[in-house]
């Protein structure tokens, strides 16, 4: 009998369908990858299984019973735990006592038995053989990697039927990695059902007994791992999508370089990364999630340390923070990963939104002049095609694809000629979509020079010149012309041996 | 020893202690430390006889007021907040024991045990105010103080009123050669332990170093602010108590003097105003500290006045010790 | 209009609890209204006010200012020793202490935005340093008396007009230019919402941020200055009251405490609304204590009506009433 068996999952967000008729089962003692590119419905339903969101539709039988668990408590008194990437710690509590955080062993006074969790803390990290861990240590000491291995320990102690693992390599280097790979194949071994996320192919063909692989929110194929090819994988992964979503490509680019990027180190995600972007290209930043991407553009923009050299239109600059970098014609803007936290005023006006970075130019002898920044913004939303009731709405009442292009608007108006755009597109509407990757054409062909990350890798094949596909901090391979496609994004992200 | 045992001990082995971590992670309280050592030297090298019994005695019946309201203040900045109010709170507290207390233990008890109950149930109604209406600390315990402020001054205008004797004796009662703050000092940092050691203390810090992180681990944050406020109330009506055994008389407006130097003898000890960090035993060395630059000035015959200077100085210096040795921390993590 | 009353909610409730307060003490007191009357509230509201531009600027940005009392109390004390009862010396002693609150200002300033020191840490240990430094300096005596200059900026009259109400106004003027006309405001405001967006859209935040305390070290210098004029002399204590004056009027005129929200135009009706209830009790025969009560109780209800949660609540209501 399947310990999980899932049918007809919907679960919808506002207007958008992120699960819709999925299925899914699995067996106790078993390790069951789940494949899907971004936004094909893993996490909604991961988010689904370990009770942090709950379902509109469908059904889920756990050991043949209804389960529909309201939180994470509820899910776990049922025998799941999730560990994800977003990491649930304490960064002031030590190790064990995030561990066991709210499940202390106790004395007969009620206190914490320290001495016990001690043992026990050692015990599980003993039983599966965990990578060196001080159990008396502050978590904010701890390097991610430590603490994916704690986020790890902690949904062990649960002692769960069933173990959802979310992206966990991702953040663990090699060798931990690999202890990783064993420890699923133990709690495999023991009876659990592991549920396996990654998208790293060697690692689901070294470790998952079967898989199963989601597209737009549904279930596509479930395999037995030894019977499918990783290009069968990919190609059901990718599917076949009729889109007329992206404008054309017509090559704008110069031979003038806008940015000559050397060298470029930060921390331990971005080491040593070299490229050149030219005036009027579209220069795509590909690969997984996590692999210095962000650090790239950050850096870039003066928002993160980084050394290494950045020629700017055949000038060395240094760029110590945003300001350096948004200012004059040959100023870098960004538009930002984090539309509410980095990018908007959420509760200020799209007027003030739009005009913050420039302020300074509507001011006549130290007084703002109202009708000059009237006209640009008026300007401004007409170019972009903004839809708020007035400039003075509040930015965060308007929909995630106006908000987007309020800072497109912000940044336009800098005068800045190169754009760092950092996942323009998530979470905005398909409509809005097109218009940004016109917009982008149309900024090209007027000889800006972008460099555009996605984590939607058809918006990397469609729109860009040219693509950088990162792994590990460095730029693994530059894809140009027809080698353009997701499954050389793709290969070139997860296959180490090609690249190598 | 069963062979599980052994190796789990054998494990413990390669771990050692990793001392410059444990350094940087205690920087502050460490400075602290440094600097009650350097003042207690300063003092007993100019001053005979400051390292008797007595001495130790006096000292900590003139820190025990402050050492009380900042240990309230200690568990409200570790849960992340902050509370002004225990400034209205410890008048108001002096204020009904100048008026309501007797020559008669038991009634004099029994008002004892009213005002801690008011203090918890008017702390509690600060927590309360804060979860429910999404309020700021700052600006609820801001206005509660005004409030317990008006109160005390309606009870006793101006400063006056008389406590009975024998508990102003009681700051000097003696037990093994200890008087009773001594005493009180040990049952502060036992209260710690205890806190430290069962959920609730575990719970407050935790909510206090990342409110979602706890808040997903199933934390009730609107009982948390009850119980942090409450017990921060509790505390500041026990240093009224213990204040009017020191002045003999009650005061409406005397607890705005406690307020903010119960946040400085916490930050001095090493407490983070951002929350998930700190101990008692910093606090308390911190209101030592604070104290004792009284003495230190009169030892060392320069006017009086300078005290809240080297008190300001003090202060600057040890949140700048802390935000320097966070930062190499962090560079080692990286 | 509608959109100004919309976004302007506190604002306007703060005027129209004055008016309220106004129209309720006419009740009670009759003469309360009399032009003489309403001519010493306006003085006493006007000190309130001064050192309440400073710390709303300081609180707009995200900050606080505990520093406040004895920027004042400094100032007052060392004008009316360097000055000595004479106007001359005023000349240089002014622009002195100005820039004094100022450099007060530009160390907190400093202390927060390169140190990271917390605004409430940075501000209380200047604070007392500047009261011991003060201590030591007049050794605690009183000193003598206001130039007749100072005395003439507080209490004197230009055509029936209180001079400190028109120095108010000129202020009052000069700080909603600066927060809604200038560059500096929107950096302000940017900074105070979201420290983390101002930075990513190019605005210079740490210089903001020192700004916000230069301009509350030079208000509240001044404000001590004038104050020394309207008590005659300088004494110790003086601006202590002024702490608590100062943040309630800005809680009250509408400002968050988080930063990022409310005007100078809110905190006047503020230091009005702080300074009618002072006039109010004596009228009703009520103690100081129960003063102490109602700014509390003021204080509470203002930052209830403002808090996300009620404004939910009131949303609620409205929908189901339509």
């Amino acid at each position: 009998m399947d310990l999980v068996s899932v049918n007809g999952l919907s679960k919808r967000y506002g207007g958008i369908v992120a699960l819709s008729e999925a299925t899914f089962s699995a067996r106790a003692g078993e390790v069951h990858a789940l494949l899907g590119e971004n936004g094909a419905g893993k996490s909604t339903f991961i988010q689904i299984l370990s009770g942090a969101v709950q379902h509109d539709g469908g059904s889920i039988l756990v050991e043949g019973r209804d389960y529909r668990p309201a939180n994470p408590d509820a899910a776990q008194a049922r025998g799941i735990a999730a560990v994800f990437q977003e990491l649930s710690l304490i960064p002031d509590l030590t190790v064990e006592q995030n561990i066991w955080f709210r499940h202390e062993p106790r004395t007969l006074l009620r206190t914490v038995n320290r001495a016990e969790m001690r043992r026990r803390t050692l015990a599980l990290l003993d039983k599966y053989d965990f990578p060196t861990l001080r159990p008396d240590q502050e978590l904010r000491r701890l390097t991610l990697a430590e603490r994916q291995i704690v986020e790890i320990a902690k949904g062990l102690a649960k002692d769960p039927r069933i173990l959802i693992l979310d992206e966990a390599t991702s953040a663990l280097p090699a060798r931990e990695a690999e202890w990783l790979l064993k420890l699923t194949r133990q709690l495999a071994a023991e009876g659990r059902l592991v549920i396996f996320i990654s998208h790293r192919m060697a690692e689901v063909r070294a470790i998952a007994d079967r898989l199963t692989i989601f597209r737009n929110g549904s279930t596509i194929a479930v395999h037995e791992a030894n019977a499918v090819s990783d290009n069968e994988i990919v190609t059901q992964m990718i599917g076949r999508r009729l889109d007329r979503l992206y404008p054309e490509r017509i090559a704008t680019a110069t031979d003038r370089i806008a940015v000559r990027v050397k060298g470029f180190s930060s921390g331990s995600r971005l080491s040593g990364v070299d490229f050149a972007l030219r005036e009027g290209e579209v220069l795509g930043v590909g690969g997984l999630q996590g692999h210095g991407q962000r650090e790239l553009f950050q850096s870039l923009f003066g928002a993160t340390r980084a050394s290494g050299t950045i020629e700017l239109w055949g000038k060395p600059v240094s760029i110590n923070n945003p300001r350096q970098a948004l200012t004059g014609r040959d100023g870098i803007a960004l538009v930002p990963e984090d539309r509410r936290g980095q990018g908007l005023l959420l509760t200020k006006s799209v007027r003030e939104n739009l005009t913050l970075s420039v302020i300074g130019r509507f001011t006549e002898h130290g007084l703002l002049s109202r009708q000059k920044e009237a006209e640009l913004v008026k300007e401004m939303v007409d170019f972009l095609r903004i839809k708020a009731g007035t400039p003075e709405q509040l930015a965060g009442t308007l929909s995630g694809g106006n908000q987007q292009k309020v800072i497109f608007g912000k940044m336009l108006l800098t005068q800045a000629r190169v754009l760092l755009l950092y996942d323009p597109t998530r979470g905005v509407d398909v409509g809005t979509k097109g218009e940004i990757f016109q917009l982008m054409r149309d900024l090209a062909a007027k000889g800006y020079a972008i460099l555009f990350h996605s984590s939607d890798m058809p918006e990397l094949v469609h729109v860009a010149d040219r693509v950088l596909v990162m792994r590990n901090g460095r730029v693994a391979a530059t894809l140009e012309g027809d080698r353009i496609s997701e499954a050389d994004i793709l290969r070139a992200a997860m296959l180490e041996s090609e690249a190598a | 020893m069963s062979v599980a045992e052994r190796s789990v001990e054998m494990k413990m082995q390669p771990f050692g202690i990793d001392w410059r971590g444990r350094v940087l992670d205690r920087a502050p309280f460490l400075v602290a430390c440094l600097m009650l050592t350097l003042i207690v030297a300063i003092y007993g090298s100019l001053q005979s006889g400051v390292f008797t019994l007595d001495e130790i005695n006096l000292d900590t019946a003139a820190a025990m007021t402050l050492m009380l309201a900042a240990t309230g203040q200690t568990i409200v900045l570790v849960r992340g907040g902050i509370d002004l109010s225990i400034g209205g709170m410890i008048s108001l507290g002096t204020v009904i024991a100048a008026t309501r207390f007797t020559d008669d233990p038991s009634t004099t008890a029994l008002w004892m045990v009213i005002i801690l109950a008011l203090g918890f149930l008017i702390g509690a109604l600060n927590g309360l105010l804060i979860s429910l209406l999404k309020l700021q600390p700052f600006l609820v315990t801001l206005a509660t103080w005004s409030i317990l402020n008006g109160i005390a001054m309606i009870i006793l205008p101006t400063d006056g009123g008389s406590i009975p004797g024998w508990w102003v004796g009681f700051a000097s009662a003696q037990l093994l050669g200890l008087t009773s703050p001594v005493w009180m000092l040990l049952a502060l940092l036992l209260f710690w332990w205890w806190f430290r050691a069962t959920g609730v203390g575990l719970t407050i810090q935790a909510t206090g170093s990342n409110e979602k992180s706890a808040f997903l681990s199933g934390v009730s944050i609107t009982r948390v602010n009850l119980v942090t406020y409450g017990l921060s109330g509790l505390f500041a009506a026990g240093a009224a108590l213990f204040l009017v055994t020191q002045t003999g008389a009650g005061s409406p407006t005397i607890g705005k003097d406690y307020i903010l130097p119960s946040v400085a003898a916490a930050v001095i000890g090493g407490v983070s105003l951002f929350g998930g960090r700190g101990h008692l035993a910093g606090t308390l060395i911190g209101a030592f500290v604070l104290t004792l630059i009284g003495n230190l000035v009169f030892v060392l015959h320069v006017s009086s006045y300078w005290q809240p200077v080297a008190s300001g100085v003090i202060l600057l210096l040890s949140v700048l010790a802390s935000s320097v040795a966070e930062k190499a921390a962090r560079n080692r993590v990286q | 209009m509608s959109a100004f009353l919309a976004r302007n909610r506190l604002i306007v409730l703060a005027y129209a609890g004055m008016v309220v307060l106004l129209l309720v003490t006419a009740l009670f007191s009759p003469g309360f209204l009399s032009i003489s009357n309403m001519r010493s509230t306006v003085v006493l509201a006007a000190f309130v006010g001064i050192v309440a531009l400073g710390q709303t600027v300081v609180i707009i940005g995200g900050g606080i200012d505990l520093s406040v009392p004895w920027v004042l109390n400094s100032a007052a004390i060392v004008m009316a020793l360097l000055c000595g009862g004479q106007d001359l010396p005023l000349v240089w002693v002014m622009p002195l202490l100005l820039a004094g609150g100022a450099l007060i200002g530009l160390v907190n300033g400093v202390g927060v935005a390169q140190f990271g020191v917390p605004p409430i840490i940075m501000t209380l240990a200047t604070n007392v340093i500047l009261q011991g430094l003060i201590l030591v300096l007049t050794g605690g005596s009183p000193t003598p008396s206001a130039p007749a200059l100072i005395q003439f900026l507080s209490v004197g009259r230009i055509g029936g007009f209180p001079v400190i109400a028109l120095i108010w106004l000129a202020l009052t003027l000069v700080a909603t230019l600066l927060l809604s006309k200038a560059a500096f405001g929107r950096h302000l405001y940017a900074l105070g919402t979201s420290a983390t967006v101002a930075e990513f859209s190019g605005v210079p935040t740490a210089r903001t941020t020192i700004l916000t305390y230069v301009i509350s070290g030079l208000t509240a210098a001044f404000a001590g200055m004038l104050l020394t004029g309207y008590s005659g002399q300088a004494y110790l204590g003086m601006g202590d009251a002024y702490l608590f004056t100062s943040i309630a009027a800005v809680a009250i005129g509408g400002a968050s405490i988080l930063g990022g929200s409310g005007h100078y135009l809110g905190t006047v009706a503020g230091a009005m609304v702080l300074t009618i209830l002072t006039g109010l009790l004596p009228a009703l025969n009520l103690s100081s204590g129960a003063l102490l009560i109602v700014y509390g109780a003021v204080i509470l209800l203002t930052v209830s009506i403002g808090s996300e949660t009620f404004a939910g609540l009131g949303g609620k209501m409205r929908r189901k009433a339509s």
